[in-house]
This record gives C-alpha cells, structure tokens and sequence, in this order.
C-alpha cells in the first residue's frame, strides 16, 4: 500500500444472496481526502460502506492503513420511544466524557445540551436523532468517517449547517470521509473526489469532471441539472 | 427469627435481584418470554433432582443447558424461527419431566419452595448472583448497543456473537436460581414483571436497571414475609408482589 492512502480496493466483489451487488470495484483514498459516493437506488452504496467495515463477506481486496480507527453513520437507525436510554448514556456506550459530547453536539449544530442529553434517544425527532448520530459517530475522534445518507430526515437549512460545521470540523481535525448521498449539488462541492457506481464503477474522479449534466444522466438514468 | 427465614428471605433477595435487573435487558431485546420458556424446559431436571433430593437447580441447570443447545441445534438444521423450536423443545421438556414427576412433587416443581434452602444453598447462591451482575453489568451497554444496531456495534468492535453467547449463559444461571425461589411456572415473570415495572417509573437505563434490580429484591422480601405470615407458598406470593408494584408503576408511567 502506497504511503498517504489509508484505504485502497482493488477488484472488490460482493454476493449477496446469490445476487452480485458489487463488481470489479477498484478505488483508493488518501489521508484528510473527502470521497462521495453516488448512485441510483440499488447500486450498491450501502453495501459498498458496510463491506469496506467488514460486515460483509466478498473477493478481492480492501485494505485499511494500519492501525485506522473507523467510525460509522449508518443509513438505518430505528429506537423505540419506549426504551429508556437517555441520549448522555448512548454516548457513554464509547466511554466519553462531558466536554468531548458537547463539542461534537456542536458540530452538528446542537445547542442546549444539558437537556438535549437528558431526552430519551427514543423520543428524538428523525433529524435530531440522525444528529446525534452523526455526533455519536465523531465524539471519539476516528481517523475515517463512514456516513450513509446522512442526511435523511433533516431540512435544508439543516443540512447546510451541519455540512458546514462537519467540513469545518473534518477540515481541523485531518478526517477522512467517506460519504453515500443522494444530493449532487452542496456534497460534491466539498468532495476530493466522487466515486459513481451501479454495481460496477461509473465514474471516479474530482467533482468538477464527474458532476456533468451527461455523466449524471448515464449514473441517474435521466437529464439531471445541478 | 428462625435461621431458615433468614436464608430464604437472603436468598429470595439476591435471585430476585440479579433476575429484575438480567429481565430489563430480555425486555429490551424483546425475549421476555424466554425466562418463561427456559423455566419450562428445565423441568426434568428438576424431577430429577426432587427424586433423588438435591438441590432443584443443580438439577435445572444441565436440563437447561440441554435445551439451549437443542434450539441451537435445531436451528441450525431447520432454520425454523427460534420462537418455535423454544416452543417445541420447552413442550417436550414438560411432557418428560411429567412422565417421573411423583405427583406429591408437581406443586415444588411448578411454583417453587424456598423455604428449605440451607446454608450452602445460600452460600452459593449470592456467590453466583453477584457473579452473573457483575458479568450482565459488564455486557449491559455493549448489549443494548448491538440490539439498537448490530452493524453500529460491530464497527465498535463489540464481538455480538460473544457476547450473546455470554447473554445466554446468564440467562440459563438466572433461571436455574429463579427456579428455586418461584418454580418453573412462574420464574418468567420474577424475570419481566420487576422489569416491566422498573421501565414505567423511569427515565434512563440506568434508573430502568437498577430500579429492575431493586424491585426484583423488593418484590422476593415482601413475598417471603407474607409467606411467613399467611399459609401460602412463597413463589406466588413474591410473583404478586412483582405484580402490584407494577401495577402501582402505571401510575408513575413517564410520558
């Protein structure tokens, strides 16, 4: 593996069920980069990030640099309002302390914290749970960040915020984030480089020579505008 | 007060109390009913051991072993949903143990008699009590976590596998205990209901545990008490105890 990358695939395959979901997907990233993946519904996306944290079994290969600490935003996370788990204690779950839970609930744009973390995770509404999420996901400060739409729930002037505090945040603290979206415009911007995919790779590259209206009428199956 | 009153009442307390707080995590990975279940299965064990005399849940343990590694098993063969192949093995297990359960035992076998535990017993039993909280303490968030998202848990390395192995055994400790004090018909619900009552009065999972804990106790105390002082068994007067508290919890329900 070649210095300044922290993750390289080559000719990665995944089955599941008897159905290819990835094929030949070769691809690196290097240190601090900010890697978008885009993609129809069913390309793969998903599958894609969960096989990269090894919950999936495949052919080829996927390698990590050494000693990488991996956090992970996934697509799906459902909590029932019944369960009494105070938002405070789902972030003990990493042992963390006071400080560090407040600055990444800043991160996401999250103020009043001394309630926000007495409120049941349960009770949460879908944007401020996918914040806590994303909060939950950056309080121990990994090196790599995964985030599965993160976005989902979450109003556009929310999204803003959050990107640009993430950006800001992931800019100082030297992360690497790999990111599945459905949104072309703001995401990309911030992108070093965009990896389109159905099944096999569409495209790869910097933002600014994927994100073409052609190109995204091949990845999206129609005229596209950004 | 009598030596035996006291090893009971000790014993009622610990058993109660490891169970309470193991049933706010069955309740929370929606197996309440496995305490139920398991209490069942472990039937001919505890025929085995009221005929040849030594404690119930020596005889329980080895008889629920068997019927976890049977579902497993089974499971493994069929992949048949868990539910059912409990269902088959714990209606078996009550078919056998009923084939040599001497009828003057049916009543020890099904609700319990704490009254005749020793020294020993007791001994043993707040040894393995605080063994398996100090064990579910450990696994309690990693657990909870795995149960809100496996995925999530997994990249925070928590080895799910492990510890639902890990889980299990507790379970099948738990039970084995809870037999002596409430019997195989009712140790399910010395397992959910101090749980379930724990979960309306509170607002964390810390307050949802430990209330668990601390009703699974109270409810055992108050059960042994009323034992000592009215003509019926211990194991259903404890259950009932569980039982009114959650009853008054409805009141406290947070919304």
């Amino acid at each position: 593996m070649k210095n300044n990358l922290i993750l390289e695939v080559r000719n990665l395959n995944v089955e599941l069920g008897g159905e290819k979901i990835l094929e030949d997907l070769s691809f690196d990233l290097g240190n601090k980069e900010i890697l978008v993946i885009l993609g129809p519904n069913g390309a793969g996306k998903s599958v894609l990030l969960r096989t990269l944290l090894g919950l999936h079994s495949f052919t080829g290969q996927i390698q990590w640099q050494e000693n990488v600490h991996i956090a992970y935003v996934p697509e799906s996370f459902d909590v029932s309002p019944g369960l009494p788990l105070s938002v405070k204690e789902f972030f003990q779950f990493k042992k963390t302390d006071s400080q560090k839970i407040i600055k990444s609930l800043q991160c996401v744009g999250i103020m009043g914290f001394s309630k926000f973390l007495e409120k049941r995770l349960g009770t949460l509404s879908s944007g401020q749970l996918r914040r806590a999420l994303i909060a939950w996901a950056l309080v121990d400060k990994p090196d790599v960040i995964l985030l599965d739409e993160p976005m989902v729930g979450i109003d556009i002037h929310g999204r803003e915020t959050i990107y640009d505090s993430l950006v800001k945040f992931w800019q100082k603290k030297n992360q690497t984030i790999i990111l599945v979206s459905h949104e072309i415009g703001e995401v990309c911007k911030k992108a070093n480089k965009v990896l389109a995919l159905n099944k096999r790779k569409l495209f790869y590259g910097k933002p600014k020579e994927i994100i073409t209206p052609q190109n995204l009428a091949k990845i999206y199956g129609s005229t596209i505008s950004v | 007060m009598e030596v035996q009153f006291l090893y009971s009442l000790i014993t009622g307390f610990f058993i109660g109390g490891v169970a309470g707080y193991l049933g706010s995590l069955m309740i929370t990975k929606r197996m309440a009913l496995v305490g139920d279940a398991l209490g069942h299965a472990a039937l001919p064990g505890i025929a085995l051991a009221l005929i040849h005399e030594f404690n119930v849940s020596w005889g329980a343990f080895p008889a629920l072993a068997l019927g976890i590694f049977l579902i497993w098993l089974f499971e493994i063969k069929t992949k048949l949903p868990m539910e059912a192949l409990t269902g088959i093995v714990f209606t078996a297990s009550v078919a056998i143990a009923f084939l040599f359960l001497p009828e003057e035992k049916v009543s020890t076998a099904l609700i319990g008699d704490i009254s005749q535990v020793g020294f020993w017993d007791t001994f043993i039993s707040i040894i393995l009590c605080i063994i398996t909280w100090l064990i579910l303490r450990r696994i309690f968030s990693k657990i909870i976590l795995a149960n809100l998202s496996e995925n999530l848990a997994k990249v925070e390395h928590v080895e799910v596998e492990k510890y639902n192995f890990i889980y299990l055994s507790c379970i099948a400790i738990v039970v084995a205990l809870g037999i002596k004090v409430t019997g195989s018909l009712l140790m399910g619900a010395l397992v959910i209901t101090p749980a379930a009552a724990a979960r309306n009065f509170s607002r964390n999972l810390y307050q949802y545990s430990y209330g668990a804990l601390l009703i699974g106790s109270l409810s055992s105390v108050i059960g042994i008490i009323a034992f000592n002082f009215f003509v019926f068994p211990a194991g259903p007067l404890i259950i009932l105890s569980a039982f009114l508290i959650f009853l008054i919890s409805l009141g406290f329900k947070s919304k």
